[in-house]
């Protein structure tokens, strides 16, 4: 109970700060509609070519821009907490009663919402531009997608508290964006790849995520790929969650 | 009245290369409530990682400490309820206006909306704030943006306030400001517990103060008892430098019978004395024949430095810690090199 309003204060205060911040609202809506722009000409000859399926090019594309916005969204939360590390606000926080959940959960709840909102922006242009809307799928998908932000957030948010320095982050944050990215499939199915580079894809959590998207854009509910997503996100989600709770706990000296 | 503070051998050390380091090392201290108790000493003497454990925010290390009646390690959110800490860093957030702050703050510490509001104003009230409390605080002066970071320490009423560096890069005027508002508190009852490398902060505003230095305290008291301790006057003697006078001067004046402490290096020599205004003639005569020629010679009564230059050996003007008159509050009555014991 007091979790949950402790949650709903430090929610509303970063959503206000972040919408405070004109420059970081027009970057956030500018960049995933730049790549439906500047990326999807590309793959318009692709499709039904090389074992890609036929159809609209966004009903294969758009799924891994909402996945990469996703990982994206949750990137964002770690780089604000260095900030707010070095401005004193995480400490001016911790030394009140406040749920320590909630100093962590407050901030992702706001990115969270506002990543729902560039999400239904994507669609709603990519749908002027042929993507075929399939509801259910797309809101069983919206659950996935938050997991995974939640789960992105959670990490680098805690990632911050340890690194504590702008560089150490950054660097770290850097390092595995890479990876992540070119080995979840985000802009081309990871299946064009060679066998490697299937397997080394399945320890990476973004590309369940990728996988079930493109099914559940289609609109099929059922596939295997679905469940698998939801078997690696929850527990995923739910240990580092734990972890990065326990991190404000302990010393953030 | 009881303590709100006790601690017992509080230590501290943190994990480095070539092994760890003792930050602090043996803290016992007793804060009375309702009076502004002090922690003065040089940049790393360990006063904020003391803060930060007697606030909940670093583990101790070993010790006990107790907070306005709760144990620190087993009771924090006890502790958490009945504290207020302003950080050196302040965060409040500059997106969000002076009020804003000061209503999100009071419902972090569980008050309800309708209560949050009266009191912020009441706050801005007693901070001199009301005027620029709906403007974002990225406007606000140094002052006053100090004085919303307190607003935010108090907004619960707290029965204990820690502040770490105050008046750290303030202006003179702002620093006498903020000393008025921080003696109000006290007079509405909350106990201040602050840390300052400034030294005319701990002698005029504090009632009571520890020195500290290497993670240890070294002396204890009012600040008028502690400079009781360094008894007399200081008095230094500038010499040529490059006839090495000051190590020649040294035996001459030491053995006068009157000549309490001295020493000597880098062409001054610095004594103290029961009685100043007698004693300088007479010093004056024996160096002069001496054939040792002065420079300059100063008097002053003791400050809090000569405590600390007493017990440590070192100047805390010269120890990577303040100097309340950079900031130009008064001219330096003495300033010493470093000072070999």
């Amino acid at each position: 109970m007091k979790t949950a309003r402790d949650v709903g204060l430090l929610y509303q205060r970063y959503l206000t700060q972040l919408l405070r911040n004109p420059v970081w609202v027009i970057v956030g809506f500018s960049t995933p509609i730049l790549y439906l722009a500047l990326f999807t000409p590309l793959l318009k000859h692709l499709v039904g070519s090389r074992g890609l399926p036929t159809g609209n090019v966004l009903d294969l594309f758009l799924p891994g821009i909402l996945s990469l916005l996703a990982y994206a969204s949750g990137i964002g939360p770690g780089f604000s907490t260095i900030f707010e590390l070095k401005a004193g606000v995480i400490e001016r926080f911790r030394v009140t009663p406040a749920s320590r959940f909630a100093i962590l959960f407050g901030p992702i709840l706001a990115g969270l919402v506002m990543m729902l909102v560039f999400d239904a922006v994507v669609v709603a242009v990519g749908y002027g531009f042929g993507f075929s809307v399939h509801w259910a799928g797309l809101g069983l998908l919206a659950v996935l997608l938050a997991l995974l932000m939640v789960t992105t957030a959670a990490w680098s948010i805690a990632t911050a508290l340890v690194t504590k320095e702008i560089s150490g982050f950054a660097a770290i944050a850097n390092g595995i964006n890479l990876p992540i990215l070119l080995l979840a499939g985000v802009l081309l199915p990871i299946s064009l790849g060679p066998a490697w580079m299937r397997v080394i894809a399945h320890f990476n959590p973004l590309y369940y995520l990728v996988q079930a998207s493109r099914v559940l854009a289609g609109g099929t509910l059922s596939g295997s790929a679905v469940w698998q997503a939801f078997a690696v996100l929850v527990p995923l989600c739910l240990l580092v969650l734990a972890w990065a709770t326990r991190v404000f706990r302990t010393a953030v000296a | 009245m009881d303590n709100v503070i006790e601690t017992r051998d509080l230590r501290k050390s943190f994990p480095a290369k070539g092994g760890p380091v003792d930050a602090v090392r043996g803290v016992s201290i007793d804060v009375r409530g309702g009076e502004i108790f002090g922690f003065l000493g040089p940049n790393g003497a360990g006063k904020t990682t003391t803060l930060r454990m007697l606030t909940t925010l670093l583990p101790i290390g070993s010790g006990t400490a107790t907070v306005a009646g709760f144990d620190v390690a087993r009771q924090p959110k006890q502790v958490r309820k009945r504290i207020g800490y302003v950080s050196q860093l302040g965060g409040a957030d500059e997106l969000a206006t002076g009020r804003e702050n000061l209503i999100l703050q009071g419902r972090l510490y569980g008050a309800a909306r309708a209560q949050v509001a009266p009191r912020a104003a009441e706050l801005a009230r007693l901070l001199d704030l009301a005027e620029f409390a709906d403007r974002r605080v990225s406007t606000y002066s140094g002052g006053q943006r100090r004085r919303l970071d307190i607003a935010l320490g108090i907004v619960h009423d707290p029965s204990v306030l820690f502040l770490d560096e105050p008046t750290t890069g303030l202006d003179p005027q702002s620093r006498a400001n903020l000393w008025d508002h921080i003696r109000s508190l006290r007079e509405r009852g909350t106990t201040v517990f602050l840390t300052t490398h400034y030294l005319e902060e701990a002698d005029v505003l504090c009632d009571r103060l520890v020195i500290m230095d290497h993670g240890q305290i070294v002396a204890e008291g009012t600040p008028r008892e502690l400079k009781q301790q360094v008894a007399g006057d200081a008095i230094v003697i500038s010499l040529r430098q490059e006839d090495h006078e000051a190590e020649r001067a040294a035996p001459v004046l030491s053995g006068e019978p009157y000549v309490r402490e001295l020493t000597a290096e880098d062409g001054q020599v610095r004594l103290y004395v029961d009685d100043g205004g007698a004693a300088l003639p007479q010093l004056i005569r024996l160096l002069d024949a001496s054939g040792i020629g002065v420079r300059s010679i100063s008097m002053s009564e003791p400050t809090l430095d000569d405590v600390f230059l007493r017990q440590t050996g070192r100047s805390l003007r010269e120890s990577g810690g303040g100097d309340a008159s950079k900031a130009g509050d008064r001219p330096a009555t003495s300033e010493p090199k470093e000072v070999a014991a």
